[in-house]
């Protein structure tokens, strides 16, 4: 596509090690290893900030929930389940942290469009371009429900399943399918009329 | 990019390059990850408190109630075991003997041992 910072694989994503090794960094975060306890944080910390930042909007409101997120979860680590996959269970934790903390400040609102965004002004560069569509995109998820955003971040860029959508959000799976649907036709629009605009 | 309107159980590669780049963050993960680990640091700071701290924090209520007991116990004794207050008479009175009302009376001299217990008995 040419935009968006370059195509990578957002399918398996989710998947940041093997759940091998996320179980053996759990167990030693539980036998009070804090070298694990890190290992885990930046292994999940780049998904737990785009997937707080997709239900708060901002991004330091969702680093801020990302760490409160990676904290709770260490509190509840021994209640996790080894057998099930740890990086659906951490990203409930963290989408509803996020949640949590949108909550206590009131729902922030999606920033407005910049004029210059709007009205289609000079094309500069291609990283202009790209952090115009940015920018765009960020706006877009930010006028969608909190839910629709969060599964379709979930789904397209993190690569879970619907069924770990289902578990992460606590939504029926087809609520999952269908929130995704109506995300991505809006979300589709504005990219196809943003490669219109750069042809 | 798909544009079919149906349900996809596929995730779509370009809308996802395209909302991760604009998802992420400017900074770099490690900073992120370091600043975690210091709330981390702070909270088990905050958690283990010196073992030492913990037995006085027991050991302060434990002298306030051994405390109370005592006064409670004091006042209990002193209200339901201490003896009715007698009555002057009743002080002043020898307990065997010849009284003090004998012995001034007495034709006879009294006897040393007589007046020294008497005297005793009144104090």
């Amino acid at each position: 596509m040419g935009a968006g910072g370059g195509a990578q694989p957002p399918a398996g994503a989710a998947r940041m090690g093997s759940s091998e090794d996320d179980k053996s960094l759990i167990t030693k975060t539980l036998a009070g290893e804090r070298e694990a306890f890190g290992s885990l944080v930046e292994r999940y910390a780049p998904q737990a900030r785009r997937v707080a930042r997709a239900v708060l909007g901002d991004p330091d409101d969702a680093d801020d929930a990302a760490q409160d997120g990676f904290l709770s979860a260490l509190v509840k680590l021994a209640q996790y389940d080894t057998r099930r996959p740890f990086g659906p269970w951490l990203m409930r934790i963290v989408a509803n942290a996020a949640t949590d903390r949108r909550r206590r400040r009131n729902v922030r609102q999606a920033e407005p469009l910049d004029a210059a965004l709007v009205g289609g002004g000079p094309r500069p560069d291609v990283v202009a371009m790209r952090s115009e569509l940015s920018a765009r995109l960020r706006t877009a998820l930010g006028e969608l429900p909190e839910r629709r955003r969060t599964a379709v971040v979930l789904f397209d860029v993190e690569g879970y399943s619907h069924a770990e959508i289902a578990g992460i959000l606590g939504i029926p799976e087809g609520t999952v399918r269908s929130e995704v649907f109506h995300a991505r036709r809006r979300l589709r629009t504005l990219l196809a009329d943003w490669k219109e605009q750069v042809k | 990019m798909k544009n079919e309107p149906s349900f996809d159980h596929r995730p779509d590669p370009e809308l996802g390059a395209a909302l991760r780049a604009a998802l992420e963050p400017k900074d770099d993960h490690k900073a992120f990850a370091a600043r975690v680990m210091a709330q981390y640091e702070r909270a088990l700071d905050r958690a283990s408190v010196p073992t030492l701290d913990v037995l006085a924090s027991w050991f302060r209520p434990g002298i306030a109630a051994a405390v109370a007991a005592l006064i409670l116990g004091f006042l209990f004794g002193r209200t339901v075991l201490a003896p009715e207050p007698a009555s002057f008479d009743t002080a002043m009175a020898p307990l065997e003997g010849r009284g003090l009302a004998d012995l001034v009376t007495s034709q006879d001299p009294p006897d040393a041992s007589v007046v020294f217990s008497s005297l005793v008995e009144q104090r």
